[in-house]
């Protein structure tokens, strides 16, 4: 799947290395050194952005650590699998059918900075 | 103590050579340190940015022998060759200009909430979450926690798309 070159180039300030990858059809954004917001602990970590429905999500961000931050969250994804690495990711809904891949990683930092 | 030399005319200080056009260089103590000025009516905002100091969280203040200090805004002009300046000195503003979605807006300095930077531009935390841009990308801020404004804060905001599942 294509993504327009203007959503990709702005993901590119979040991270040290943007790449993109397909494992059994679907597409990850691979996000190597992905800065996290100030409250988070660490405060950079890898990351991968699937940007499609998975796992009965629209979308989901997978980190390389359980992040810690102000707000419990729910890792109810450990250890998966994914690019021969090992990635955990909570559990986060992301809604609306037109963010762009940037507005959608944004959603889901959100996760770190809000209750619920 | 008055210092004569804070401000030095083209005579003593000016270094016009081979009969070329003839230039100046005032040097003026800001905070304590000398800096070289190379035009005799420089902005305050000229001045300021001589001290690393931005006009959204300082402000220039011309001191004077024979008369009161003089708050010089960003815009105006200040005249070197006036034998009566004696220094500048820059001074926190209480109220500070931050920018949100590329658009000033002043704040009182100190821990704001996020509710009342959104407020700013007619928003609420309940449908917006505030994102901070410094030193990189622009990343959420948690919403009950208080931001330390400073002045010239860069602030962009995004509707909350995001919730537990």
């Amino acid at each position: 799947m294509d993504y327009p070159r203007a959503q990709t180039d702005e993901l590119k300030p979040y991270c040290t290395k943007l790449s993109l990858f397909t494992e059994g059809g679907v597409p990850f954004f691979s996000l190597e050194g992905l800065r996290l917001p100030e409250s988070c602990e660490p405060q950079v970590c890898d990351a991968l952005l699937c940007p499609v429905t998975r796992d009965n999500y629209p979308s989901r961000l997978y980190l390389s650590v359980k992040v810690k931050s102000h707000y419990d969250r729910n890792w109810n994804c450990e250890n998966a699998r994914i690019g021969e690495k090992n990635w955990f990711a909570f559990s986060w809904k992301v809604e609306g059918a037109d963010l762009t891949l940037a507005q959608v990683l944004m959603a889901h930092l959100l996760g770190f900075t809000k209750e619920k | 103590m008055d210092n004569p030399d804070f401000t030095r005319s083209g005579a003593e200080a000016g270094t016009p050579a081979h009969g070329g056009p003839h230039t100046t260089t005032y040097h003026v103590h800001i905070d304590g340190h000398e800096v070289a000025v190379h035009e005799q009516h420089p902005t305050g905002d000229a001045l300021l940015a001589l001290s690393d100091r931005k006009p959204c969280a300082f402000e220039l203040i011309a001191e004077f022998k024979h008369r009161e200090n003089d708050v010089i805004e960003p815009n105006e002009t200040v005249d070197l060759a006036d034998r009566n300046l004696k220094r500048f000195i820059t001074a926190h503003k209480e109220i500070v200009t931050i920018t949100i979605e590329g658009s000033p807006y002043t704040i009182e300095r100190g821990k704001r909430t996020v509710a009342e930077i959104l407020d700013k531009v007619g928003k609420t935390p309940d449908t917006y979450a505030l994102l901070e841009e410094k030193d990189g990308p622009p990343l959420p801020l948690p919403a009950n926690q208080p931001v330390d404004i400073q002045g010239c804060e860069v602030f962009h905001y995004q509707v909350q798309s995001g919730g537990s599942s």
